[in-house]
């Protein structure tokens, strides 16, 4: 299993298009994928689950990932955070 | 493979939810159309206009049609447009959180994907007095 805190970077949040990117980036792997924030924790590999968070700019959440490939599911939520879901340029 | 997607709705309702689902996921993982009926239309007018969207997503997987008011004009359509001999499978009571779980299950059967639509729906309910 892979933890990482990441925090929510874009202007917006974790809004609904952003959450859609986050799930469709995950939807290529077979991995397992929770968000934790405000102490809920959340199927990262759902839309509606993401939205539940109501995660605005700044918030810090807690990436699980859980399986065979985690490393690379991992990478790519990391990065897509990094670019703050493509936003903001 | 992949199934087909057909909503049928009250005027203003289809289209709109087609487009936000659009905006998030683009492109949309499921051949999708939307058939707005308008208040004052004949039912046996609508149903070649219906048939034809229903030809149009229908990828011989069968399409997943989802109506907005189940016993309005719109379901009761769907519900002919079911027995036209594609394998439809219907829902109703369609929102947002239904179309885009939808999109979101988008690599399973038709028979699976009324109850992975119903849950949508119904989750996407929320009591926001947080």
């Amino acid at each position: 299993m892979i933890e990482r805190d990441l925090t929510v970077s874009n202007r917006l949040g974790l809004h609904a298009r952003a959450t859609a990117k986050l799930v469709q980036v995950l939807s290529a792997f077979r991995s397992n994928a929770t968000l934790t924030a405000k102490g809920r924790e959340v199927n990262a590999k759902s839309i509606m689950g993401v939205m539940l968070l109501a995660a605005g700019q700044g918030t810090h959440v807690k990436l699980r990932v859980e399986g065979e490939d985690e490393t690379n599911a991992a990478d790519a939520v990391i990065a897509l955070f990094d670019r703050r879901f493509d936003e903001d340029s | 493979m992949s199934v087909g997607v057909l909503l049928i709705t009250h005027s203003g309702i289809g289209s709109a939810l087609v487009a936000v689902a659009n905006r998030l996921l683009n492109p949309l993982p499921l051949r999708t159309e939307a058939l707005e009926v308008p208040f004052d239309a004949d039912p046996d007018a609508l149903l070649p206009l219906a048939s034809a969207a229903l030809r149009r997503v229908d990828d011989g997987d069968g399409v997943l049609v989802l109506t907005d008011l189940y016993g309005a004009s719109p379901s009761n359509l769907a519900a002919r447009v079911s027995r036209l001999g594609t394998p439809v499978r219907r829902v109703s009571a369609l929102n947002l959180p239904m179309l885009l779980r939808v999109m979101n299950y988008s690599e399973l059967e038709l028979d699976q994907l009324p109850a992975i639509a119903a849950a949508g729906a119904r989750n996407g309910v929320i009591l926001d007095d947080a």
